[in-house]
C-alpha cells in the first residue's frame, strides 16, 4: 500500500478508534455517552478512508482489492456507509455497538499491511505480549464467571418455570441479580478481549510484517472475538436477556476456550 | 431457686379464655409488681393474642404455683377459671418452653418472627420494672441466644406460609430486590389487594389500578398512593410493569401469549411476574411458555406454599434438636453453678489448713538462718500446696462430673460434711 494512502488509512483507523471507545463506553455503563461524538468521527473516518482508498487506486492503477489488506480497507469502508446510510434513513444507534468496534479492527488490520515500526527491544516486545496475555486471562476469567452465572440462571429460570422450587434453588440468587451479573461481567470480559486482540494484531504486524495474517492462531482469535462482539450486539441492540442471555454467554465461553487453546500453541510456538 | 412457668396458648386454650387471661400492657407493671408481693423472686408476662404466660422464680422455701394461684384469685377471679387450659412447667420443662417459644416453634405458623420481638418486649418491661435480674434473666437471655441461632442455622423463618406472602417471596426470586419495581393490580379482589399490599411494603413504589369500573380503579389507586389505568387501555401500560397482580371478576382470559409476546419484546426482554390470583382465572396459561414471563396462578402458588410449609416442618425437626441442646447446656451451667461455691468453700477450706501447718512448722524450725528459713520455706510451700491439690483434685473433679447427674445432690452434701463446710 502506498505511503499516503497508508497514511489516510491511520488517520482513519484513529477516528475509528473513537468508535470503539463509545462502544466500550456503551456495553460498560448502558447509556448514551460519547455517540454523537463517535459518530462525527465516523464520517470523518469514512471520508479519509475513501480518500485512501482512490489514492491507492490511482497508484496502483486498478481496483483496490488486490490483496487482504486492501480488501479490508474496503470492506470496512463499506460497512461504515452501510452503517452511515441505516442510520441516516432508520436512527438505528444501537448499530454502533456492533459496527464500531468492527470497523474500528478491520481498518486496523488493514493499516498494518506495513508495520509503524520494528521492535526496539526484546524486552518491549515481550512486555507487549504479556500485556496482551494478561488481558486476554483477565477477558477470560469474566467469560467463566459469566458462564457460572449462565448456568445458575438457567436452573434458577427452569425451576421458577416449572412452579415447584425445590430446596436448592434458594441457594441461587434472584434471577434479576444473575442477569446483572451476566450484563457486567460479559461487558467487562468484551473490553478485555477487545483491548487484548487489538494489542496482538498490533504485535504480530511488527513481529512477522504482513506475514501475520497468515497466521491461523490470530486469525481463530479474531473470528473468535467476531463472535463476542456479535454476542455483545444481541444483548445491547436486541434486548437478549435472561435465557438467551444465559445461552449465549455459555456459547462465547465455549469460543473462547477453543482460542485459549490456540493461544498456548501460540506460545509454544514463540518460544 | 425454682422457675415455674405457668400460662395458656392457642394449643390449649380458644380465644376467650385466652382474652379472660390476658394482661394489658398499661397494667403490665403492675402485674408484675403484684407477683413479686406475692413471693415470687423474678417475674415476667408474656401477653399476645396466641398466649399468655407467666415465667417466675421462687426461693426454695416458696412454691411458685401458689403464688401464681394466689395471683390469679387476685387478678382475674379463680385460677379454677382456666382448669384444663392452663399449663405449669417447672425448671427444664419451663426452660425448654421459653427456647421454644422464642424460637417461634410453638407459634401458630411455626417460624413466624413476630413472637420473638413479643418476649423482648415483655423481657423489656420486666427488667425496666426490675422484676428480673437472676436466674429468669440467665434464662431470657439464653432464650434470644437460642432463637437467634435456631434462625441463622435453619431456615425456619425463609419460607413464604401464606398465598400472599409467596407471591412476594416469587417476586424477590425474580427480580431481587423489589425497590423501584411496579406493580399493576387488575380487578379488585381481596386477595390480589392484599398481595399488592405486601409487594408495596416490601418496596414496590409505582402501583397502577385498572377495574371496569373507573371510581373503584380510583378509589384502590389512592389507597395505595398509586395510578388508576383506564381498563380499556391497560394493556398498553403493561410494558411499563414487572408485576401483574390479575383479579378480575372476567369470565374469560383477559391475557393472552400473542399479547405478552408483544409486552414482552417492548419490554426488551426483562422479566415479567404474573399472578393470575381469579377464578375464573384471567390470564391463559400458555403465557407461561413466553420467555421472560413467569406465570403463577393460585393452584400454583398454593402448592409453594404447601412444599414451604413441609420444608419448615423439616426445618423444625432441626430446630427443635438445637433446643434440645442448648436445654441441656443451659441446665449443665446451671448446675455448675450450684456446685461452684462449694469448690470454692473446699479449696478456702484445704488452704486454710495447709497455711496453718505450714506456719506451725516453720515457727518449730528457730536454728535456721534466714537464708536457710527462706529456702526450707519455699520448699515446704510446693510441696504442701502440691500435696493439697492432688487431695482436692478427686472430690472436685468429682463434684463437676456429677453436676446434673441424679446422685449429684447426694454427692454435694457428702462433700460439704466430709470437709466441714459451711452452708
Amino acid at each position: 500500500m502506498g505511503e499516503s494512502s497508508l497514511l489516510w488509512l491511520r488517520v482513519a483507523a484513529g477516528l475509528y478508534s473513537l468508535g470503539l471507545i463509545d462502544a466500550i463506553v456503551t456495553v460498560l455503563r448502558r447509556r448514551e455517552s460519547l455517540f454523537k461524538t463517535a459518530l462525527g468521527a465516523f464520517g470523518l473516518g469514512a471520508i479519509f478512508q475513501l480518500v485512501s482508498i482512490v489514492e491507492q487506486g490511482l497508484v496502483q492503477h486498478h481496483f483496490p482489492a488486490n490483496d487482504f489488506f486492501e480488501v479490508m480497507s474496503l470492506c470496512a469502508w463499506l460497512v461504515t456507509m452501510a452503517f452511515l446510510g441505516i442510520y441516516w434513513r432508520y436512527k438505528a444507534e444501537s448499530f454502533s455497538v456492533f459496527v464500531f468496534p468492527l470497523v474500528f479492527v478491520m481498518t486496523l488490520v488493514a493499516a498494518l499491511s506495513n508495520p509503524v515500526s520494528r521492535w526496539p527491544s526484546e524486552a518491549v516486545r515481550n512486555t507487549w505480549l504479556i500485556v496482551h496475555i494478561v488481558l486476554a486471562l483477565l477477558g477470560y476469567a469474566a467469560l467463566l464467571f459469566t458462564a457460572v452465572a449462565a448456568v445458575a440462571y438457567l436452573l434458577q429460570e427452569r425451576e421458577l418455570k416449572r412452579k415447584q422450587p425445590r430446596s436448592f434453588h434458594r441457594i441461587f440468587p434472584p434471577l434479576g441479580m444473575l442477569d446483572e451479573l451476566i450484563s457486567r461481567s460479559l461487558a467487562a470480559g468484551f473490553v478485555f478481549i477487545t483491548v487484548s486482540i487489538i494489542i496482538i494484531i498490533i504485535w504480530a504486524a511488527n513481529s512477522y510484517g504482513a506475514r501475520w495474517v497468515d497466521n491461523g492462531l490470530i486469525s481463530t482469535s479474531c473470528i473468535t472475538w467476531g463472535i463476542y462482539l456479535a454476542l455483545i450486539f444481541f444483548r445491547v441492540s436486541a434486548g437478549w436477556r435472561g435465557r438467551k442471555a444465559a445461552i449465549m454467554s455459555i456459547v462465547a465461553l465455549c469460543c473462547s476456550a477453543v482460542t485459549w487453546i490456540a493461544h498456548f500453541r501460540l506460545e509454544s510456538h514463540l518460544q | 431457686m425454682k422457675l415455674l412457668l405457668a400460662g395458656i396458648s392457642h394449643k390449649t386454650a380458644p380465644v376467650h379464655m385466652r382474652e379472660k387471661l390476658a394482661v394489658a400492657e398499661n397494667v403490665l407493671p403492675d402485674a408484675l409488681h403484684e407477683l413479686q408481693n406475692l413471693g415470687a423472686s423474678e417475674a415476667m408476662i408474656l401477653s399476645t393474642c396466641n398466649r399468655v404466660e407467666f415465667a417466675l422464680t421462687a426461693p426454695d422455701h416458696e412454691q411458685p404455683a401458689a403464688v401464681i394461684d394466689k395471683f390469679l384469685s387476685a387478678w382475674k377471679g379463680s385460677p379454677g377459671a382456666f382448669d384444663g387450659h392452663l399449663y405449669r412447667l417447672e425448671s427444664r420443662e419451663a426452660i425448654q418452653h421459653l427456647f421454644r417459644v422464642a424460637a417461634s416453634l410453638d407459634s401458630m405458623v411455626v417460624g413466624e418472627p413476630q413472637i420473638l420481638g413479643q418476649l423482648k418486649n415483655a423481657y423489656a418491661i420486666a427488667r425496666n420494672e426490675g422484676t428480673v435480674g437472676g436466674l429468669l434473666e440467665q434464662v431470657m437471655t439464653r432464650a434470644f441466644s437460642v432463637a437467634k441461632r435456631v434462625r441463622t442455622e435453619t431456615g425456619i423463618g425463609q419460607m413464604a406460609v401464606s398465598v400472599s406472602y409467596a407471591a412476594v417471596e416469587l417476586a424477590r426470586r425474580i427480580f431481587g430486590s423489589l425497590n423501584g419495581h411496579s406493580v399493576m393490580i387488575i380487578g379488585s379482589g381481596k386477595m390480589g389487594e392484599l398481595a399488592a399490599k405486601h409487594l408495596h411494603r416490601s418496596g414496590a413504589k409505582r402501583i397502577l389500578v385498572t377495574n371496569r369500573t373507573w371510581e373503584r380503579a380510583q378509589e384502590m389507586a389512592a389507597a395505595f398512593k398509586g395510578q388508576a389505568v383506564e381498563y380499556s387501555q391497560f394493556t398498553t401500560v403493561l410494558p411499563e410493569v414487572d408485576i401483574v397482580i390479575a383479579s378480575s371478576g372476567a369470565p374469560h382470559y383477559i391475557l393472552h401469549p400473542a399479547e405478552m409476546q408483544r409486552v414482552i419484546a417492548v419490554r426488551r426482554n426483562k422479566p415479567m411476574f404474573l399472578i393470575d390470583i381469579a377464578v375464573p382465572r384471567n390470564i391463559d396459561p400458555a403465557v407461561n411458555d413466553v420467555e421472560n414471563v413467569f406465570l403463577y396462578d393460585v393452584d400454583d402458588l398454593e402448592s409453594v406454599v404447601n412444599e414451604n410449609i413441609k420444608e419448615r416442618t423439616r426445618q423444625a425437626e432441626q430446630a427443635e434438636g438445637i433446643v434440645r441442646e442448648e436445654v441441656e447446656r443451659m441446665l449443665a451451667r446451671l448446675k455448675m453453678e450450684e456446685v461452684t461455691p462449694t469448690i470454692v468453700s473446699l479449696q478456702e477450706q484445704l488452704e486454710n489448713i495447709r497455711a496453718a501447718e505450714m506456719a506451725r512448722s516453720l515457727r518449730k524450725l528457730p536454728q535456721l538462718t534466714p537464708e536457710q528459713h527462706a529456702l526450707v520455706a519455699a520448699q515446704m510451700e510446693a510441696m504442701t500446696r502440691s500435696i493439697v491439690n492432688k487431695i482436692a483434685h478427686g472430690p472436685i473433679s468429682a463434684l463437676r462430673g456429677n453436676v446434673g447427674q441424679p446422685e449429684g445432690e447426694h454427692f454435694l452434701k457428702a462433700v460439704r460434711k466430709v470437709f466441714h463446710l459451711q452452708e
